[in-house]
């Protein structure tokens, strides 16, 4: 029997975690529980990205995704949080139909994933000899558009897997300003509207 | 002791001591009430003691023929590991005569210098056959009352005298109600009275035992002929006792419906039987030897001839039948260029033969489409309805289909699989909306013989016939149990039921070993379960070996895997609805008691068969599959491949217990049955679901399986209805057409002119445009509904649509590269 | 008796398929809120959970260490999982102002009553 691989066992740790909570996400009808569930589930998978090797997603995923946008969900609950929207149920056919199609998706996800030999893993000595890689700075350069991680004699011709991603960096920045602005507007305070529209 | 003669004489014996229940029970009691007398109700109960003993006798002679005579000569081999055994035959393939151990060894007598190990292919297994009487000879037309015994028939023997006599005595408890005058409450006379009636108990039990003979005729039958006659009269009996209660209208229609669909299928039935004897002129399945001393060859033995292998082939008459019957349908061995293999000669004439027998067995069996009688057939008396459904009339079907197996060719193994296919997804579903507690086991008994008929047309000979005996008890056992039931709260109706395990413990505890047994319960991948965990989970492996061999009909590898997950919801929806929970009617709960001691009595031992038939015993290497194991029938050992079909494929048995197959099957079989069952704990025992939105949100899909997917309605309007139509046309002809003649010339002229104006003007030329119109209008509106504006839906839309398109893909992936 | 391969799973390094199914129950629930949360910020909460699942695929799809073929996606894979989240904030920040909006015109945020484009 050999011992523990211990990636293995974070990985499992933070997977069933964060299945679990998203699983309480689902179940729990209470909106605030719903929310701290899925706090904790996005911190969890962020723990699957340091896994990974994925240093720096998963301290944005903190940062942004449990930092920035749950904050802003638990403002939405709080601003609309009244007794009566706190628990709302729902149908019993709706929760039946929702877990037939949900669990023929959910078959076939697996199914999938587990039909690709190449997906089922590395052998641990492999693994164990593979070199730990630093990917905030390549990441941040490609950002502005040259993509060290590339710089690979074996690519023929040069720019050939070389493109950055400087222009939908560019985009996604000025999207992002449009959003903040969009929903400046859309949220502001508007006068009663008393006439309801039917 | 010598099995030859002892067996025959043991069995043969079992056989006829009901038949003398019966005839004493006539003279006794049926006699005398048509000479205008009648036997006092005291000594009714002598003619239920009469057949009860009758067949406890039975039951004593076929276990002494089981383990007296039978086991002693021939021992059981452990076929647990067959993979190890067919490693080790092919080892030691040289001396494999002197060794014992080999199941390969069951060869019969006169093969028995034969070297078992020198062929994959199995040898016929150990039979004895025979005659008892000659009727009559015609020619090359032999009638005789035959015998062909081998472990099947043994097996089947004890199976079907236990569970008779378990009836018996619980129909002694039951039937109490006609030891004296019987007022019906169901029948209402004209002048609004009830009717009141003589109690027919004696009756009861005279047809109790004329179908326990009938069925155990056409265990022991040696040739084709015989079966066809106990077949009928097995028929017949549940035609007797389905209309038990024959002034109800019900009961009649009931008895009625049975015995005509079945007559459908008999039709196909007999034309497989001549197909056979025209072609190879004798009805005898084994082999005999004649006054002369000339060895005459059986129906098995001519098909499948051992110089061939053991391997189906058309004997050399078929081929000539056939060419004279379609004198262009001459096989391709007349081309040059078809390979031997793909020689088609006699395979046409086999087809029809083996669909032609299978057709019987859908009658009888109940499979779709003549699946419709079965659950009417409840109109019987319980204890009816539990012989029927386990050991009996639906077990001839399942029994007969095992025993023609060697004549059957992989195109018609095919037939018989989709056809088992559809009845247990169709049946399955129906039962889950069904409230009438002998309802819902009815249409289960459809599933469960699908599940059988499936097995069988998969390859798999031992699992479908092992999950016929372990079927039959735990169906008894839950038809007996609901009878209890109906018994104590005097209603079908499982929504007057509810909370009912306090009142009657045993039948409730009983009946949750029944329900356990019948979802297959068990620890995955171990030994440890009910009895049908061994023989469900036997179906499913052999449909995952079948499914991989044949990526084509995949659907035949998921059905029984989804089939596994309604059975578990509807069986467990059955159990909270009736035991658990509150009870749903105060008056009918109060008067509630648990049944008499002959009635718990069986449910008691029925439950301990339930869950332990499929064990091994103790010590000993005897279960049943094993025993199974030595009825292999001939040639069936072996991956075949389809003549007509070319890419079909039959994967041998043995291969579905490797870990690749076992491993998978035995999780998704675990995982269905385990998802049903919480499916139905969540909404009938812990109500976090309630039953009534699900029949709201769902309401056109429970329409349908209400109506019991319009069968019924379907059969109406197709058979029924233009039936009654064109009779009575023809009978308005037969009167009135001398008178009409000339009326009818004259009426026909103006008629004529109207019905042009009508067909065409009005009709063709009006019509077409209007259709054009309304179907346009209809279309729009329809797809308006789709539009909801409901966020919650398109989002449902989505998933559904993401996963019909993997599906999709997946299919046509398999078909391009299948082909 | 047990045969499952359940004793190496500690063992042995994990692959893309143990975290495409981690992924994939986190989608599967994120439609499941989507579809039978009536509360607006239900669903959103919902979509979250299957952005996250998708994102959860992209890290695994460009890792270096999961796979035994050299299909990896590599940075890509982070590059976009990283897009996904930036956006994701962006489409919190536009759908929380809608559920305001259309709790303050209509004083409720149930979804089953926002259905004025029924055809």
């Amino acid at each position: 029997m050999d011992s523990i691989y211990w990636p293995s066992f974070f990985f499992f740790f933070f997977g069933i975690l964060a299945c679990v909570f998203a699983v309480g996400v689902l179940v729990s009808r209470n909106i605030v529980r719903m929310a701290f569930y899925l706090v904790l589930s996005l911190a969890a998978t962020s723990g699957l990205f340091f896994l990974a090797g994925a240093e720096f997603v998963g301290a944005m995923q903190l940062m942004i995704y449990v930092g920035g946008t749950m904050v802003l969900l638990v403002f939405g609950v709080m601003l609309t949080s009244q007794e009566r929207f706190v628990d709302m149920k729902t149908w019993a056919g709706d929760w039946v139909k929702a877990f037939l199609a949900g669990g023929a998706l959910l078959f076939v996800l697996i199914y999938a994933a587990f039909s690709v030999p190449a997906w089922r893993g590395i052998e641990r000595a492999e693994a164990e000899a593979l070199p730990v890689a630093q990917t905030a700075t390549p990441l941040g350069m490609g950002l502005v558009g040259a993509r060290v991680d590339k710089l690979d004699p074996a690519v023929e011709a040069p720019r050939d897997g070389m493109s950055g991603y400087l222009l939908p960096f560019e985009i996604v920045s000025v999207h992002l300003l449009v959003v903040l602005v969009g929903a400046a507007y859309l949220a502001r305070a508007k006068r009663k509207i008393t006439a309801r529209i039917e | 002791m010598d099995p030859a003669h002892y067996l025959p004489l043991l069995l043969g014996a079992a056989w006829l001591v009901p038949l003398v229940s019966f005839v004493i029970i006539w003279v006794g009691y049926s006699l005398p009430q048509m000479a205008g007398k009648r036997a006092s109700y005291r000594t009714s109960k002598l003619g239920a003691y009469v057949a009860t003993g009758s067949i406890v006798l039975s039951v004593v002679l076929s276990f002494f023929a089981m383990f007296g005579v039978w086991l002693p000569s021939n021992p059981l081999v452990d076929a647990t590991h067959h993979g190890e055994v067919l490693e080790e035959q092919h080892a030691e393939d040289g001396h494999a005569a002197a060794q014992a151990s080999s199941p390969f060894k069951m060869v019969a007598a006169e093969s028995e210098s034969h070297a078992a190990g020198e062929h994959a292919n199995n040898p016929p297994p150990k039979y004895y056959s025979g005659e008892w009487y000659n009727l009559c000879t015609f020619g090359k037309l032999k009638l005789s009352i035959g015998y062909y015994i081998d472990a099947l028939t043994v097996g089947m023997f004890c199976m079907v005298s236990l569970i008779a006599s378990c009836v018996h005595f619980y129909a002694m408890g039951y039937m109490h109600d006609e030891l004296h005058d019987f007022t019906d409450p169901e029948v209402t006379l004209s002048n609004g009275e009830q009717l009141k009636r003589p109690g027919r108990y004696h009756r009861f039990f005279q047809y109790l035992s004329l179908f326990s003979f009938s069925m155990l005729g056409v265990v022991i039958a040696g040739n084709m002929a015989m079966v066809f006659v106990f077949w009928e009269l097995v028929g017949i009996c549940s035609y007797f006792l389905i209309g038990f209660y024959i002034e109800r209208h019900s009961a009649s229609t009931a008895a009625n419906k049975a015995f005509i669909v079945n007559r459908v299928g008999d039709f196909g039935m007999l034309i497989g039987m001549m197909a056979l004897w025209s072609s190879l002129g004798t009805f005898t399945f084994g082999d005999a030897t004649d006054e002369h001393g000339n060895e005459v060859k059986g129906v098995f033995s001519q098909l499948r001839t051992e110089q061939n292998d053991y391997q189906l082939a058309p004997a050399d008459s078929m081929v000539e039948e056939q060419t004279r019957i379609a004198p262009h349908s001459v096989g391709e061995s007349a081309s040059a260029d078809g390979p031997a293999e793909y020689n088609t000669a006699g395979q046409w004439l086999l087809l029809i033969a083996g669909v032609g027998i299978f057709c019987g067995c859908v009658g009888k069996s109940a499979q779709f489409p003549l699946h419709v009688w079965l659950p009417d057939a409840m109109e019987g008396p319980t204890p009816v309805s539990a012989l029927v459904h386990s050991a009996t009339m639906v077990a001839a079907g399942v029994y007969l289909v095992g025993r023609f197996y060697p004549v059957f060719s992989p195109e018609v193994l095919l037939v018989i699989a989709y056809i088992g296919c559809i009845t247990l997804f169709i049946a399955a579903t129906i039962a889950i909306t069904a409230v009438d507690i002998k309802r819902v086991l009815a249409y289960s008994t459809v599933s469960q013989l699908g599940y059988m008929m499936l097995a069988l047309g998969l390859g798999g000979w031992v699992a479908g016939m092992f999950h016929l005996i372990t079927h039959a008890f735990f169906k008894s056992l839950l038809f007996l149990c609901s009878g209890s039931v109906i018994h104590a709260v005097h209603s079908n109706d499982m929504t007057d039921m509810g909370g009912l395990r306090k009142k009657m413990p045993i039948t409730a505890y009983t009946m949750l070993a029944g329900c356990l047994a019948i979802i297959g319960a068990g620890i995955p991948l171990s030994t440890i379960g009910f009895s049908g965990y061994y023989s469900k989970d036997a179906i499913i492996e052999q449909a995952f070996s079948f499914g991989s061999a044949n990526p084509k009909h995949i659907i035949l590898q998921w059905a029984p895997v989804v089939g596994a997950a309604i059975t578990a919801f509807y069986m467990f929806r059955l159990w909270y609805m009736t035991f658990a929970g509150k009870p749903r009617d105060q008056h009918r709960y109060d008067h509630a008691h648990e049944s008499p001691r002959v009635m718990t009595g069986p449910l008691v031992l029925l439950a301990v068969f339930a869950i332990g038939v499929g064990w091994t015993l103790p010590g000993t290497n005897l279960n049943v599959t094993n025993l199974l194991e030595q009825a292999r029938p001939v040639g069936t050992l072996e991956t075949t491949h389809g003549t007509l079909l070319p890419d079909l494929v039959v994967p041998n048995e043995h291969e579905s217990h490797l870990d690749k197959f076992r491993v998978p099957a035995g999780i998704a079989a675990f995982g269905t049955a385990a998802s049903g069952l919480l499916l139905a704990t969540i909404i009938y025992l812990w109500n976090l679901l309630n039953p009534d939105e699900l029949k709201q949100s769902f309401r056109p899909l429970h329409n349908w399986l209400w109506n019991k997917w319009w069968f019924d309605e379907l059969y109406d309007y197709v058979f029924v209805k233009p039936t009654l139509v064109l009779s009575g046309w023809m009978a308005k002809c037969d009167l009135k057409f001398i008178d009409s003649i000339l009326h009818g010339a004259a009426a026909l002229c103006r008629g004529g002119s109207q019905v042009v104006d009508k067909l065409f003007d009005q009709t063709m030329v009006d019509g077409t445009v209007n259709t054009f119109a309304r179907g346009t209008w209809d279309f729009g509106l329809w797809l308006r509904k789709i539009q909801t504006g409901r966020l919650r839906q398109y989002v449902l839309f989505i998933v559904v649509g993401t996963v019909l398109l993997f599906v999709a893909i997946t299919f046509v992936q398999g078909y391009l590269t299948a082909s | 008796m047990f045969e499952l391969p359940l004793a190496n799973l500690l063992t042995e390094p994990v692959g893309v398929a143990h975290y495409v199914t981690v992924g994939a129950i986190m989608f599967v629930c994120g439609v499941l809120c989507m579809a039978t949360k009536r509360n607006a910020l239900g669903i959103l909460m919902g979509i979250e959970l299957v952005l996250n699942g998708a994102n959860l695929n992209f890290i695994a799809f460009g890792s270096p260490y999961l796979r035994s073929d050299a299909n990896s996606l590599g940075l890509d894979g982070q590059l976009i999982a990283l897009f996904v989240i930036v956006l994701a904030a962006a489409e919190a920040a536009v759908a929380l102002a809608i559920a305001l909006n259309f709790y303050n015109n209509y004083g409720t945020i149930d979804v089953d009553r926002a259905d004025q484009l029924q055809g």
